[in-house]
């Protein structure tokens, strides 16, 4: 009971702090324009290309994506808790502090989700491409899934930037793009050399988005099994999340390293 | 200049200290793989130079707003801003200074996604027309330096700063055509993009990588550059605004 207490406050701090960031007005005038400008930028490419296939493929992959953007950005929930000064309390409390980091920014999922979703209902006719009805709302769990794995993820680096408090930005920023770049999300992975595609198995999303892909071209059974997989990396990247965080906070009471800095 | 060199130092001093602030030259060369691979695998391998030039306009367009859009605000936040105004050296040349250091680093991302995309990705991006090439470049830089100085006014006096630095990416990328040309957009936003300094430079080193003639060279340089001196005069006036506003109020530093 305790434990679930302290996710609902997490939680709801979290999203209290979202709250402060965005109204209404400017979450649809701000962040979802630039959503929406985010996935044409990359749909055009296949514009670009004069392959509406190609268009299609880079919309849906991009849609997507920004879910498991928002959930890598739980590693944001490390420098937050820091340059609010009560990363020294968590890590003194009784309480794991993986318990509340992770919890805290569990609106980012949701966020996520509805800002990829949001991008493909929005854009998806524009740019012509065929959402059976009904079957395409089986993306919505999809894009949930996505998200949730890559927040594991997120929070797993948020333990690594624990201790080095400098590159924060650094691992949010490069460790998106290089999701962006490995898990399929503009090309298939058949592109890619051997190597590089087994990295990419290992990651969030390349299952996730696969699965999305074949919910809308009617392979449902594939779906499920990628679903399947992506829901076995996210346990994974828990699991690894779980594991380590102890020892990150340990390093980080050892160097000093969990002190205040804006 | 003093002023412009001190503030040039004090960046450079920040980017050795902050490595976070580097950031677009480690995600360049991962936006030039995604181009890339993107063309080629759509069989344009032709249209390589795109890839190299959205990264660097991404880079430009990070360090304009993300370092030097903050710059004043950051100062402000700190409590230097007081010392800073106070100085006999002016205060705009220190920003200036500052802004000028990331544009320079900016550049450089530049020759990183050039020479990745040249020798690592083995990409086709000769440069056909240097003269061109350079002084749309130059005026590039130019009119960003003003454009980073008229946001860092900007953010100081709204209070939408925080959710416009964040958003105004993309719809700026697409908006300047920096890797799918205008020409591609819907009718009605075309016109939009005009304003956008970006629209004109990025047709201009775009064409400088390609082997026929550039048309209009001359009149897209002219538009970079008095759209870059339509920031700078905005930029001034702002300033202007803040100083003025801090004389009366006696607020400075505090928010």
């Amino acid at each position: 009971m305790t434990t679930l207490r302290i996710m609902r406050y997490a939680l709801l701090s979290g999203a209290y702090d979202y709250g402060s960031i965005y109204t209404w007005r400017s979450w649809l005038g701000g962040w979802f324009l630039r959503v929406l400008a985010q996935v044409s930028f990359f749909a055009l490419i296949g514009r670009l290309l004069g392959a509406e296939q190609q268009t299609w493929f880079l919309l849906v992959g991009n849609a997507v994506m920004l879910a498991a953007m928002e959930g890598v950005w739980a590693l944001n929930m490390v420098s937050w808790e820091r340059s609010a000064g009560t990363l020294p309390l968590l890590a003194a409390s009784p309480t794991s502090p993986v318990l509340v980091l992770a919890s805290r920014g569990v609106y980012l999922i949701a966020d996520g989700s509805i800002s990829a979703l949001g991008a493909l209902f929005v854009l998806g006719p524009l740019f012509g491409l065929p959402l059976p009805w009904p079957r395409v709302l089986l993306v919505i769990p999809l894009t949930i899934l996505v998200g949730a794995s890559a927040y594991c993820l997120g929070t797993f680096l948020g333990g690594i930037v624990l201790g080095y408090r400098g590159v924060n930005s650094l691992v949010a920023n490069v460790g998106l793009v290089a999701v962006m770049t490995l898990c399929g999300i503009n090309v298939p992975l058949a592109a890619y050399p051997g190597p590089i595609a087994w990295i990419s198995q290992c990651l969030p999303v390349t299952h996730g988005l696969i699965a999305v892909r074949d919910v809308l071209s009617g392979n449902l059974a594939a779906a499920g099994v990628q679903a399947l997989i992506e829901a076995a990396v996210a346990v994974c990247w828990l699991g690894i999340c779980l594991l380590t965080f102890r020892w990150f906070v340990y390093r980080g009471r050892r160097s000093g390293s969990l002190e205040y800095a804006t | 200049m003093r002023g412009f060199r001190a503030g040039f130092r004090l960046q450079l001093s920040f980017f050795r200290n902050y490595p976070d602030m580097l950031i677009p030259l480690l995600t360049a060369p991962l936006f030039t793989i995604i181009f890339s691979m993107v063309l080629r695998h759509g069989g344009r391998s032709d249209l390589s130079g795109y890839a190299v030039i959205a990264p660097f306009y991404m880079s430009l367009w990070w360090f304009a707003i993300f370092n030097g859009g903050w710059v004043i605000q950051t100062e402000r936040w700190e409590g230097t801003i007081d010392y800073l105004v106070a100085a006999p050296t002016g205060f705009a040349s220190v920003i200036v200074g500052r802004i000028s250091t990331m544009m320079f680093a900016g550049a450089f991302a530049f020759v990183e996604v050039w020479l990745f995309g040249r020798y690592v990705l083995h990409a086709t991006v000769t440069i056909h027309h240097p003269y061109v090439f350079g002084a749309s470049l130059l005026l590039t830089l130019f009119a960003m330096t003003t454009t980073s100085l008229f946001m860092a006014n900007l953010f100081v006096l709204s209070r939408s700063a925080v959710t416009f630095s964040n958003s105004a990416s993309y719809p700026i990328y697409l908006l300047g055509g920096i890797l799918v040309p205008i020409a591609l957009l819907p009718g009605w936003l075309q016109p939009v993009t005009n304003i956008v300094f970006l629209s004109w430079s990025a047709r201009l080193l775009r064409g400088s990588l390609g082997a026929t003639p550039i048309a209009n060279a001359g009149f897209d340089l002219a538009m970079v550059f008095v759209l870059g001196l339509a920031a700078l005069i905005l930029a001034s006036a702002l300033l202007t605004r803040i100083l003025r506003r801090a004389q009366q109020t006696g607020e400075l530093a505090l928010r």
